[in-house]
This record gives structure tokens, C-alpha cells and sequence, in this order.
């Protein structure tokens, strides 16, 4: 067998154990004084799952909390089976993990209103925990002036290390519970939205009204606070001028710079 | 290509001029505060090469600032050289910025293949050790040399399995491999144990026969013996069978720079360091055994290669703001 047909087979017999063909093995792998090549291939094919599954608890700690670690690791073996890992890094171990769950929900043949609540949780936490873990090491802004209360609305632009979500249960809150050692139900379903921004190599979640969102989802597009006031005024059919009035004495403008959304263009 | 690099011709010149460093310790990052905070008393540090490469929050501000005040070596788990996929540019790209920025004082990897059709295992996979093998990397380790423009240190890894195809023990590929590119190599004392028990060979034959004047750097970590077998778990002190090994090694090295890894229940820093100046004792060819340490845990199966401490506990450090 040629160096290439053995690493697809070797590869092929950690990612599909079950499909293994005995002779095939044997006649690849040698028996050795204390481990055969059976069990040899079974510390590769055991340790292939368990440590892709650790490294996916540790990113997604709040979704694992709330379904239990068995019943997570059934969906991470089934995701990677599906979605086998491609990049040299672990931290995208979890990126096309929301996105899967979404696709292979366990009731994806009913119709939609017939679909559990806590499944459209479970994807919309799955979400929100990606955003997190993505923040940590995502380029940032750090070492750099943030804009301040003097700063211009004209220059204010969002910083780099920001997102934004919009979810259809409060999971941003159940996130921290987790964190915290709080009890944690399974919320009711509802809107809710957040803002993720990372200083001084620190993530803070911001809880948001939609309209906030609207008007910051204008910014993340690239926009200036103008941009943002006219998306909301078109959304809420708001005039601009008292939505622009708004911004400056709401208390948000100046909450947002201290919390370093923006830096200065 | 770097210009010193070519002007050399001969990166088994370049082996040759690398530092002996002395005792040092895996860069993990549990103990990013204490390091940054008490500096405290290591020779230098080893960085997972992957943990930094692709980093634009924390850990490449650290690294940064650790390598102003100690050497610092990367060391990866990805590269692949084995594999038969093509080498990857980006991924070497990304390496290379990050070497022209800490200055490492060398970059190693393991001699393995990670994945293949695209994928990746994120495991150490071995190699039949065949001359079509001995081949297929040498060509590849030429390729890195030339893209990073400096020599690449190569680890042999702990092994589960032996090919029925291979035609060479590890230390005869290693010698060649060395010989035909001008890399380094890597000891890892821990997985010439783990993998001669599992095999059913001799240890000491092992590193009596590898290319010692080829050896950069050596590894020590601690493993499990599970039933008939041993795992290379990286989450216990070293094993006295393995020290005696590293007494060996130290000698027909000549001190080769030496570093821990410890990468499961990573303790806390002053442990970790503490393990790493017992190999001060087994330095001296004359030392006895000492007295052994706790005993092995027991109770539980870890895994070989854990990767848990490549993964950042984000959720720890997240919080929540009242808007």
C-alpha cells in the first residue's frame, strides 16, 4: 500500500470506526509485544472523539450545561462524522457547529410549528457562544486610543473587536447565569439582543433594546452615527431629528465610548 | 528564501550554532499572569506554535512581552510534514510572521501527519517508516527550510501502532532524515519510553542508536500505563524510568536544552517548575535513582496528546454589563 492509501485509510478509521474491515487492518498494522494493532488503532480512534469533544465543551460551556454532557457529545460525534475538522486550529473546531445544529435539529421533518422550543434554544445558544469565543482572540483594538466624550459623532466608528446578535431567547443572560453558578432554566422563548466588545482583552456582553440594535447593526455594516440614525428612523418611523436628540441624552453615546465601541476615524 | 539562510547552504552548520538553553518549561496558559507578573526563575520557554500564530487578543500580546524576557522556541502540532496533502503555504506564512516577530530561537514539529484530503485529525499520526516515506518528508522538510529560511527541528512521537511496511526503526529515519536535510531533531525522552513499551523494544537501545549529534532540544513529560500499555498523557510528573532515560540522553546529547511539558491538571507554575529541576539530579552521570514522588494517579483514563490547554476557558473571563 502506497504512503497516500495509507493515510486515507488510517484517516478513514478515526473519523468511521465502525467501517473498519478487520483484514484490511491487520494487513496494515504490525502486532506488536503489548498492544495489537487493534487496540493500537483503538487508542487513535477513542482518542480522536474524546479530545475533539473536550475542546468543544470547553467552547461551548453553556450549551454542554444545559444539555448535559452525554447528550452533548452525541450531537459533537454526529457534527464531526458530518463535519469533519479541516483547519489547523482548534479555536474553528466550533465554527460550523450553530449552523449544523440548525440543519440536523432532531425534529428537522416536522413542520416548523410543530418544532421544539428548546431545540430553536439550543441553536440560538449555540450562536451566542461561538460570537463569545470568537472574540477572544479576534483582532482587537487594544494598544490603540478608543475614541472619548470629545470625539465627534462624524468619526465615531465601531472598533474592530465587536458583534452583534439577535436571538430569539435571552441567551446572553442564560450565558452568564452558566458563568456564574446560577440556576439556569430553560427561558422562555423571546426576543433579545446583545452587543459583544472586547478591551483591554476583555469580553463584555451588552444586553440591547432592538432599536439600539438597529442602530448599531448600521454601524457594524460600516456606517458612521449618521448611518445608524437613519436606519432606526426608517425602522421606527421616527423622525431623525429626535432620534438624534435621543443619542446624545439618552446616556448611550457616552456608556458606549466608555464601554470602547468606538474608536475614532 | 532568507538571505542568511541561503548564503549558509548548510543548515547542519546552522544546528550547530544553535543555543543550548538549558531547563525549561511548556509556555501554558493558565500561568500567563504569574509568568508575566514574578518572572520567575526558567531558562526559557517552549510556545505552542498554533496557540499564537493566528492570534489577535491576548496570547500574542503575551508572547510578545514573554519573548522580551526569556528565549522562547515554537513548537507545533499542525504543520503535517508527513502528510500527503501539499504543504500548507498559509499555514507556514502565518508560522514565519510570527517567528520574524518573537525570534524564536528555533521552530519544531513532530515527525507525524495530522490529517490528509484536507482534514485534520489534531492527533500525532504515525508514519510507516519506509524509504518512500524517508522520501516524501525529506522533500517536504527542504520546503519548510527554505520558506521559514532556517532549519526545522523534528520530534519523534509517542506511537500506539507499527506498520507491517516499515523497513526502519525510528532512529534510523530520524539519522537519515537529519543527514539528507540538515534538520534537527527533537528527543522526546517521555515518547522513546512510551513508544519502545508499547512496541516491545528496548529503551535504552533506542537512544543509544538515535542521531544524538543531531539533537536541539528534548522533551520530559509524565505518562500513564493503562492495562498492558503505555499513553503519552502530559498530565503527571515524570516517571523514574523516564528520568533514567533522560540521564542517558543529557550524556550522548551533551546537554541538549531540555523542556517539560505538562499540558492535563496542569499545576500550578511553581509545581511544573519544580518537576523540571529534578532533571539537575539525572545531569550527573554518577546520580542514583531518587526517591520516587507521589504515586501514580490512578482511577482514570486520560488521553494521549491532550489538547484541552490549547483551548482558552473563554467563559471565565466574559462579562455582562447592565445597559
Amino acid at each position: 500500500m502506497s504512503l497516500e492509501s495509507a493515510q486515507r485509510w488510517f484517516h478513514d478509521a478515526l473519523i468511521l470506526p465502525g467501517l473498519v474491515d478487520g483484514d484490511e487492518r491487520d494487513a496494515l498494522l504490525r502486532e506488536s509485544l503489548n498492544l495489537s494493532g487493534a487496540a493500537g488503532l483503538a487508542i487513535y480512534q477513542r482518542g480522536y472523539f474524546l479530545r475533539i469533544a473536550s475542546c468543544m465543551r470547553d467552547q461551548f460551556p453553556a450549551l454542554c450545561h444545559s444539555l448535559g454532557a452525554p447528550l452533548f457529545d452525541d450531537f459533537v460525534a454526529d457534527y464531526i462524522r458530518d463535519e469533519p475538522p479541516q483547519s489547523h486550529t482548534l479555536y474553528d473546531l466550533g465554527r460550523r457547529f450553530p449552523a449544523w445544529l440548525a440543519v440536523n435539529r432532531p425534529d428537522r421533518d416536522l413542520p416548523p410549528v410543530e418544532r421544539e422550543l428548546w431545540i430553536d434554544f439550543m441553536i440560538d445558544l449555540a450562536r451566542f457562544e461561538r460570537q463569545v469565543f470568537a472574540m477572544f482572540d479576534a483582532p482587537g483594538h487594544e494598544g490603540h486610543a478608543f475614541a472619548d466624550a470629545d470625539t465627534p459623532d462624524d468619526r465615531l466608528r465601531l472598533q474592530p473587536c465587536f458583534d452583534l446578535g439577535a436571538y430569539g431567547f435571552p441567551v446572553a443572560a442564560y450565558y452568564h447565569a452558566v458563568r456564574l453558578g446560577q440556576p439556569a432554566p430553560l427561558p422562555p422563548a423571546g426576543a433579545s439582543f446583545a452587543a459583544l466588545v472586547r478591551t483591554d482583552y476583555v469580553t463584555r456582553t451588552i444586553p440591547l433594546t432592538e432599536p439600539q440594535y438597529r442602530f448599531l447593526e448600521a454601524m457594524a455594516a460600516g456606517g458612521t452615527v449618521a448611518d445608524g440614525i437613519e436606519a432606526l428612523a426608517r425602522a421606527s418611523g421616527a423622525a431623525t431629528e429626535s432620534i438624534h436628540s435621543a443619542w446624545h441624552s439618552s446616556g448611550d453615546r457616552n456608556r458606549w465610548i466608555d464601554w470602547g465601541f468606538f474608536i475614532a476615524a | 528564501m532568507d538571505p542568511a539562510f541561503a548564503g549558509k547552504r548548510c543548515v547542519a552548520a546552522m544546528i550547530a550554532d544553535l543555543p543550548r538553553l538549558g531547563l525549561g518549561l511548556g509556555l501554558r496558559g493558565v500561568h500567563f499572569d504569574t509568568i508575566l507578573a514574578e518572572r520567575p526563575d526558567v531558562d526559557w520557554f517552549e510556545a505552542i506554535s498554533e496557540n499564537f500564530m493566528d492570534s489577535g487578543g491576548r496570547p500574542r500580546a503575551v508572547i510578545r512581552e514573554i519573548a522580551e524576557h526569556y528565549p522562547v522556541a515554537l513548537h507545533g502540532v499542525s504543520l503535517s510534514i508527513g502528510s500527503c496533502d501539499p504543504v500548507d503555504l498559509d499555514y507556514l506564512a502565518r508560522l514565519k510572521r510570527l517567528a520574524d516577530e518573537i525570534r524564536p530561537a528555533w521552530i519544531s514539529d513532530h515527525l507525524c501527519w495530522t490529517g490528509v484530503m484536507g482534514l485534520n485529525s489534531h492527533d500525532l499520526l504515525p508514519l510507516p517508516l519506509t524509504e518512500e516515506s524517508l522520501a516524501h518528508v525529506a522533500a517536504r522538510v527542504r520546503q519548510v527550510q527554505d520558506f521559514l529560511g532556517r532549519p526545522l527541528i523534528l520530534e519523534n512521537p509517542s506511537s500506539y501502532v507499527r506498520f507491517a511496511a516499515s523497513t526502519m526503526e525510528e532512529p534510523e529515519f530520524l539519522r537519515r532524515l537529519a543527514g539528507e536535510t540538515g534538520c534537527g531533531l527533537l528527543l522526546d525522552v517521555n515518547n522513546v519510553y512510551v513508544s519502545c513499551f508499547n512496541a516491545g523494544a528496548d529503551p535504552v537501545a533506542y537512544i543509544q542508536a538515535f542521531p544524538c549529534e543531531s539533537v536541539v532540544q528534548m522533551h520530559l513529560a509524565g505518562h500513564q500505563r493503562q492495562g498492558g500499555h503505555a499513553i503519552d498523557t502530559h498530565d503527571r510528573p515524570v516517571r523514574p524510568e523516564v528520568w533514567d532515560l533522560f540521564r542517558l540522553a543529557w550524556a550522548l546529547t551533551g546537554g541538549a536544552s531540555t523542556l517539560l511539558e505538562w499540558d492535563g491538571d496542569i499545576p500550578a507554575f511553581d509545581e511544573c517548575r519544580s518537576e523540571l529541576l529534578k532533571a539537575k539530579h539525572y545531569m550527573d552521570p554518577a546520580s542514583g535513582p531518587r526517591a520516587s514522588g507521589p504515586p501514580d494517579p490512578a482511577g482514570r483514563d486520560s488521553l494521549s496528546n491532550p489538547l484541552g490547554f490549547l483551548v482558552p476557558r473563554v467563559m471565565d473571563g466574559a462579562v455582562l454589563e447592565q445597559a
